[in-house]
């Protein structure tokens, strides 16, 4: 059969065209994808954007009273909303205002209320510090007047500061993790880092790594 | 002087082909056109906006309350140039309009919408333009969107951080594409610049090809015709021609519509810039997207959270609220025209009363958005006292089903009412000419 098999000129010509627009699509889609790669600017780590870092100060991030050092006395049971405050490489102090999932939640207890899973070693006399990013899609919660709970704006989810940040109600799935504080003086400094992962790292493996590059860098 | 231009541009030819295209003679074929209208004048404002405009985050001082010399106030520029905008002679109005119009702009697209899903208009040879107009759809809502960020200030501010930790659920390219798509990590340097980019030129450029399309093929396939066609000439197209009747009837539609809408933008502000202040800290209350919008919000209220790792990927109740979910809703709108069989091309708009299951259907849905909509004021349900946070997730659940079920039910229930007591009307009448022999 195949011997007698007719070429027909017309299909080879069709298949060519086929094919050379097949190349010609492909080669097209890769210089897209390749033009669409710099869409993406590169991340460069810079002081303002750090994470909060172990020795670093907590001032106000509410505009009114932004950049102050927060007072230990200050504190209450509803959220006191805080910025880091670290030193770039010439030794001025830099707010790391610039990474806005930052935001430090101040609170003090009476120390006996603060329970687990709070870390207490990482609480000062009952001062507890936690992310103030819903770990949900990252709105910033606030304190509900007179309860001390936690609650986001967005999707109504609530927070339990006294007992580790844990998810009372709504669609979080973790809780917002603590830092490590300690009043020393007039101002409270810190003495870790996000315990656990904060809002925006998909696991503690991949925070922590973070932690490290950023620890290093600016070191 | 005509055949001079007629011998050039073949005017006839244009005039046999478009101008005398006929339109149908019935109110809810207005629609498309009040969507029409709005895009213009979305267009014509906004490059008055874009004029007065600043795309930029980077900081400027602020030249309304300059603050002190050591202690500056300093904002963004593109916060800053709207309150200029603001300031600027009807510059708030100007504002106003360009909102106002772009709500009506979507609500008049859905509304057209439903005209052609429940007269079976999206039916062959339609199809084709029903999936241009559900794309439409969608690149209005993104236009929508992108809009709101623009002013940068606090709630916007809100808004694109929750739009970014969408994007960034996306499993295993999220990162990338949330950085690719926003320049950079939340809030990158260039964030406005990109965005400014999508609003003013990459997608009204892309709403404007598709209406484009749209149009073309709408000419070329002409309307359905309303029922009355059918007894006044059986497949022959009634109705009155773009030149020279309905010219002027649209004219008159635009402005007086027009009128409308810049008498609701001077009695009802918009998004109150100095309100809500630069972008800061502390969050806004209350924050909710904007009507169309809001069924997402709801969807994202009341999933559970939870992550799934897949292959090193993960899959988590914001991806499945706002992306997957969704996706499921606009791929079940898309496929509506591939669950007609029929092999005759549609003429007529039909009466939904006679086709029971897609009219009770589409009440459902509707019913469905509504239900999520709601659920989208979880928090406030639950300040109200109508809820606790404990069973507000059951509840909307249960609801969200519920309440689309006996939608569906009830409407087939009432059609088939209408239907009988219609044939009884014929019956009647039938006997009685009868009687009258
Ligand atoms: S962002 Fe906080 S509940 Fe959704």
């Amino acid at each position: 059969m195949t011997r007698y098999k007719k070429q027909d000129p017309e299909i080879t010509r069709r298949k060519f065209i086929n094919v050379a627009m097949g190349t010609g699509a492909g080669v097209g889609v890769l210089s897209l994808v390749s033009a669409l790669g710099s869409a993406k600017p590169a991340f460069r780590l810079t002081a303002e954007k750090a994470p909060p870092l172990k020795g670093d100060v907590l001032v106000h991030a509410d505009p009114a009273k932004y950049g102050q050092p927060i007072k230990p006395s200050e504190l209450t049971e509803l959220a006191i909303v805080a910025y880091p405050m670290g030193k770039a490489k010439d030794g001025t102090p830099v707010i790391r205002s610039a990474e806005p999932n930052n935001q430090i939640g101040v609170y003090k207890f009476d120390p006996a209320q603060l329970k687990a899973p709070t870390k207490i070693e990482d609480t000062d006399n009952g001062i507890v510090a936690y992310s103030n990013t819903c770990t949900h899609a990252g709105c910033f919660p606030k304190s509900v007047q007179g309860s001390a709970i936690v609650n986001c704006p967005c999707h109504s989810g609530q927070y339990e500061p006294k007992e580790g940040c844990r998810v009372l109600g709504g669609p979080p799935n973790k809780p917002m993790p603590q830092l490590g504080v300690k009043a020393q003086g007039d101002q409270l400094v810190l003495t870790s880092s996000f315990l656990t992962s904060p809002y925006g790292y998909k696991s503690d493996e991949e925070w922590e790594a973070y932690l490290k590059q950023a620890e290093e860098l600016l070191a | 002087m005509n055949q001079w231009l007629d011998d050039r541009l073949h005017l006839s030819r244009l005039n046999d082909k478009f101008l005398r295209k006929a339109f149908p003679v019935h109110h809810s074929f207005f629609l498309g056109e009040i969507t029409l209208f709005s895009l213009i004048v979305l267009i014509i404002t906004g490059i008055l906006l874009a004029l007065a405009y600043e795309p930029s985050n980077s900081m400027v001082l602020n030249s309304f309350d300059p603050g002190t010399a050591d202690k500056p106030n300093m904002l963004p520029a593109a916060y800053h140039s709207t309150l200029k905008i603001n300031a600027m002679p009807f510059g708030d109005m100007l504002r106003r309009i360009h909102h106002w119009m772009a709500n009506i702009m979507i609500a008049a697209a859905v509304l057209h919408m439903m005209r052609i899903y429940f007269t079976g208009a999206f039916k062959k040879p339609r199809e084709i333009n029903w999936w241009i107009g559900m794309l439409l759809l969608i690149f209005a809502g993104l236009t929508a969107v992108t809009g709101y960020i623009l002013p940068y200030d606090n709630y916007a501010y809100s808004t694109v951080k929750v739009i970014y930790a969408i994007t960034a659920s996306v499993p295993w390219v999220g990162d990338w594409l949330a950085q690719a798509a926003f320049a950079g990590r939340f809030p990158g340097d260039g964030i406005i610049p990109r965005i400014y980019g999508y609003h003013i030129m990459l997608l009204p450029g892309i709403l404007l090809a598709l209406t484009g399309a749209h149009m073309l093929i709408m000419i070329k396939q002409k309307h359905t015709q309303p029922q009355y066609a059918k007894r006044l000439a059986y497949k022959k197209i009634v109705g009155v021609p773009l030149m020279t009747q309905q010219t002027p009837i649209m004219l008159l539609l635009a402005l007086l519509f027009t009128g409308l809408v810049v008498l609701f933008a001077a009695f009802i502000p918009v998004h109150p810039i100095e309100y809500f202040g630069p972008p800061s800290a502390s969050g806004v209350d209350n924050i909710k997207p904007d009507w169309y919008l809001l069924w997402v919000f709801g969807a994202l209220a009341i999933i559970p959270g939870f992550e799934w790792e897949v292959l090193g990927g993960v899959i988590n109740a914001e991806f499945v609220g706002a992306m997957v979910f969704p996706g499921i809703v606009i791929g079940a709108m898309f496929a509506v025209p591939m669950l007609d069989r029929s092999k005759d091309n549609q003429y007529y708009a039909e009466n939904p009363t006679n086709h029971p299951v897609r009219l009770a259907a589409g009440v459902a849905f509707m019913a469905m958005m509504i239900v999520m909509s709601v659920a989208g004021y979880k928090p406030e349900l639950i300040a109200g006292g109508l809820l606790t946070t404990q069973n507000a997730n059951t509840i909307l659940w249960i609801l969200t089903f519920l309440v689309p079920a006996i939608s569906y039910f009830a409407t087939i229930g009432i059609v088939r009412m209408i239907r009988a007591l219609r044939e009884a009307d014929e019956r009647d009448s039938l006997a009685h000419a009868h009687a009258d022999d």
